[in-house]
């Protein structure tokens, strides 16, 4: 199986600790969740990744690429979307797409056919030709989606990517996303909505104070709870089980060995 | 008022030690001013005649459109900034009540940019030998309530006859032609052929010496004000309370609804095109970066306002020094080609502040596999563009008739435009184009080293337009030399804040 990203003990202090000795693997076909109560260092994790955070140590590969060594080339297969949209107000969203395409120096043909798709399934055909300043919080985001697909990522670093949207735009990300993972690409996301993790991602980490205190299947995961003893009455069948029971007490958590997959 | 002074705190210049010692030294220097004009005034008793009694109308007059400029400005930005409108607008407070103190706000800003000048100079000749001379500080606040009650009506009368979608745009034009309408008037005759010179307060005291000058009555109400005669001081200043009271009063629940229909509308609508085509996606990162800057300044209402001012100055300027060539008058010529550099230096510099400072999605290009450097070059390009289009036609009318000064304008203005840009490039203070308006100008120090570079080199320009080409390496070696010592590292461009991280 094509590994789409290695983080191998990565480290991050801004104040404090923000992530310590961070291992995760993301392969290719996979949507992978990133948990963690607020402050857990999920965003920072992200950001590391996306090249936004310079790391103080460790190690980042994207599709084999070093990406401390040669950003620009793990760059140019990755995207990043943030939970605030990455937009201009006072473009229109075919304008945007435009600007981005160029910043990843798609072929123009390519790139205005992906624009045609991307704009029609997310809805926003109809609004390509006026200014996002009037938009909503969730147009926006499917404006900035739409901008982080625009050169067929290989790897979709999300973070809280169904922010602001309605129920049914978050589907219709969702679908997307799901597709992007069957086509081979690879997506890994932080999410607090819980039961998306649920449904969606194919492994989970759960992170807090900057480490990684589990990962695997959300079947492993049940697992591990249960192994150490930690599973509640009806034996801590949902992922918010496993997720409060890891979390409640980091430091008595078992390291991932024990439940990846 | 709080809120008010916080916005004010957070965008005044200066900030660091490095910002405040610089302050320090300004304020030192204009105190030095001061003193000196205390001691230079301090037997003198200002006479109130007719000259005298115009020319404090007529710079009364100029401090007006001044302040309406800026008045007129941040009362159609108060129509459309949601922040904390949207809190105040929904609590039980009256809309006449937010809106009088939101103007309070605006009165007070400005009265305070024009004492902060003011102070300094004239402290010393009121606390030695002028106490009366504290009139004058009346008289400001007077005309700052005048003109922010002046400003909310043309902004409220500009959204009722052109609509929210127009309003913010036509106002920040309005605005620019306001601050520079008397320097635009004073031009108007020189540059239409009629006079050789400019010099109004010559043109006054000619008239003054025949005895043809006899101002109304009225207009003697600002000097006596100023000299601190109490009457006149609070005739004015009651006087301008109550149009900006009744301002305030009669306007609120209009600006409310106004604000309320502002939302959501800001800026005009994008000219449609057919589908997508397949050209606008062509040219890559240099191109796309080109095509998104220039269509940023295009749409910017704010910003524009900011840039407009300065091209207000230099097309007076560029006409009359197209003039001077037809008509071969050499002296003028060197002069003209001097301040068009100048000028076209600090249009470049504004705008390449804008370009390269104010970035909206900064971790978009940061996460992009676009270089800094190419990015930089065409965020640069973009602000040199326009001033190149300001230019173009100028340089044609000089091709024409004096091709070696045309050479040598087009050469200073490209150097003083490149040379603003690169000053911008190393003291660039990335934030958000919102928080723009909020955060100022950029740098003091960049600010004041495009002043000094652009000068040196629209000073080498005139030279070498007036033969003296030898000469004109002086003040280019000392501009050069400014450049020099100003420059900065990746390194320390990247600690001025968040920052493009590829390399």
């Amino acid at each position: 199986m094509t590994e789409a990203l290695i983080v191998r003990g990565l480290d991050k202090t801004f104040a404090k600790p923000a992530v310590m000795d961070l291992d995760l693997t993301v392969h290719a076909g996979e949507l992978y969740a990133l948990l963690g109560p607020n402050g857990a260092g999920k965003t920072t994790t992200l950001r590391m990744v996306a090249g936004l955070t310079r790391p103080d140590k460790g190690e980042i590969r994207v599709f084999g690429i070093d990406a401390r060594t040669d950003p620009a080339a793990a760059k140019a297969v990755t995207a990043w979307a943030p939970d605030e949209a990455m937009i201009y107000d006072k473009l229109t969203p075919l304008e945007y797409l435009e600007f981005v395409a160029g910043l990843w120096n798609v072929e123009p043909k390519v790139g205005k056919a992906r624009a045609d798709d991307l704009l029609a399934k997310l809805g926003l055909a109809s609004e390509a030709r006026r200014r996002c300043e009037g938009f909503s919080r969730g147009m926006k985001q499917k404006v900035a989606l739409a901008g982080a697909l625009i050169h067929d990522p290989k790897l979709l670093i999300l973070d809280e990517p169904l922010t602001g949207l309605d129920a049914a735009a978050a589907r219709l990300v969702k679908d997307m996303l799901q597709d992007r993972v069957r086509a081979g690409g690879a997506v890994i996301l932080t999410t607090h909505i819980l039961e998306v993790a649920e449904r969606m991602a194919d492994r989970i980490g759960i992170i807090a104070g900057g480490r990684l205190l589990a990962e695997g299947t959300l079947e492993a995961l049940r697992a591990q709870t249960r192994r150490d003893g930690r599973a509640g009455a009806d034996g801590g069948s949902t992922l918010e089980d496993v997720f409060l029971q890891l979390t409640a007490d980091p430091v008595a958590a078992s390291v991932v060995d024990g439940a990846s997959a | 008022m709080r809120l008010y002074w916080r916005n004010f705190r957070a965008g005044r210049a200066g900030k660091g030690p490095r910002g405040l010692i610089g302050l320090g030294v300004l304020a030192a220097v204009m105190i030095a001013g001061g003193v000196f004009i205390a001691l230079g005034l301090h037997d003198w008793r200002p006479p109130i005649n007719a000259l005298s009694v115009t020319i404090a109308a007529l710079g009364c007059l100029v401090v007006f459109t001044l302040m309406l400029s800026q008045t007129l400005s941040a009362s159609s930005e108060a129509l459309y900034e949601r922040g904390d409108l949207d809190l105040l607008f929904s609590s039980p407070i009256g809309p006449a009540k937010v809106l009088f103190v939101r103007a309070l706000g605006v009165a007070a800003g400005v009265t305070t940019l024009f004492l902060l000048a003011a102070v300094p100079l004239l402290g010393p000749s009121i606390v030695w030998g002028h106490p009366g001379w504290i009139g004058l500080f009346g008289v400001l606040a007077s005309l700052a309530l005048a003109a922010t009650a002046a400003g909310l009506l043309l902004a409220m009368a500009l959204f009722a006859l052109i609509g929210p979608r127009r309003t913010r745009t036509v106002a920040q034009v309005l605005a620019a032609l306001v601050g520079a309408a008397f320097f635009l008037a004073s031009q108007a005759r020189t540059i239409l052929g009629r006079e050789t010179s400019g010099s109004l307060v010559a043109d006054i005291a000619r008239q003054a010496q025949d005895g043809r000058l006899r101002p109304p009555p009225v207009a003697s109400l600002p000097l006596r004000a100023m000299l601190g005669e109490p009457l006149p001081l609070l005739a004015l200043l009651g006087g301008a309370s109550l149009l900006f009271g009744l301002s305030a009063a009669t306007l609120g629940r209009r600006f409310s609804d106004a604000a309320a229909a502002a939302q959501g509308k800001t800026g005009a609508r994008a000219p449609r095109r057919g589908t997508a085509s397949t050209r606008a996606f062509a040219g890559g990162v240099f191109l796309a970066t080109l095509r998104k800057e220039l269509l940023l300044i295009g749409r910017d209402a704010a910003l524009l306002s900011q840039v407009m001012l300065r091209v207000l100055y230099l097309i007076p300027t560029a006409l009359l020094l197209s003039r001077n060539a037809a008509s071969g008058a050499g002296a003028a010529l060197a002069g003209g080609a001097g301040v068009v550099v100048f000028l076209a230096g600090q249009v470049a510099g504004s705008l390449a502040w804008i370009t390269l400072s104010a970035e909206e999605a900064p971790d978009l290009l940061a996460v992009s596999p676009a270089g800094t450097s190419l990015l930089r070059r065409a965020k640069l390009a973009a602000a040199m563009l326009p001033v190149a289009l300001l230019l173009a036609p100028l340089i044609g009318v000089l091709v024409w008739f004096a091709p070696v000064v045309a050479a040598w304008t087009a050469a200073g203005a490209l150097l003083a435009a490149w040379s603003s840009g690169l000053l911008n490039v190393w003291h660039q203070r990335p934030g958000k184009r919102s928080e723009f308006r909020r955060r100022g100008g950029s740098s003091w120090l960049a600010t004041i080293a495009e002043i000094v570079v652009s000068a040196l080199i629209a000073g080498a320009t005139g030279l070498a337009v007036a033969g003296f080409a030898a000469w004109s390496l002086i003040p280019l070696v000392l501009a050069g030399v400014a450049l020099l010592s100003l420059r900065r590292g990746e390194a320390q461009i990247a600690r001025n804040g968040r920052t493009l991280v590829n390399s």
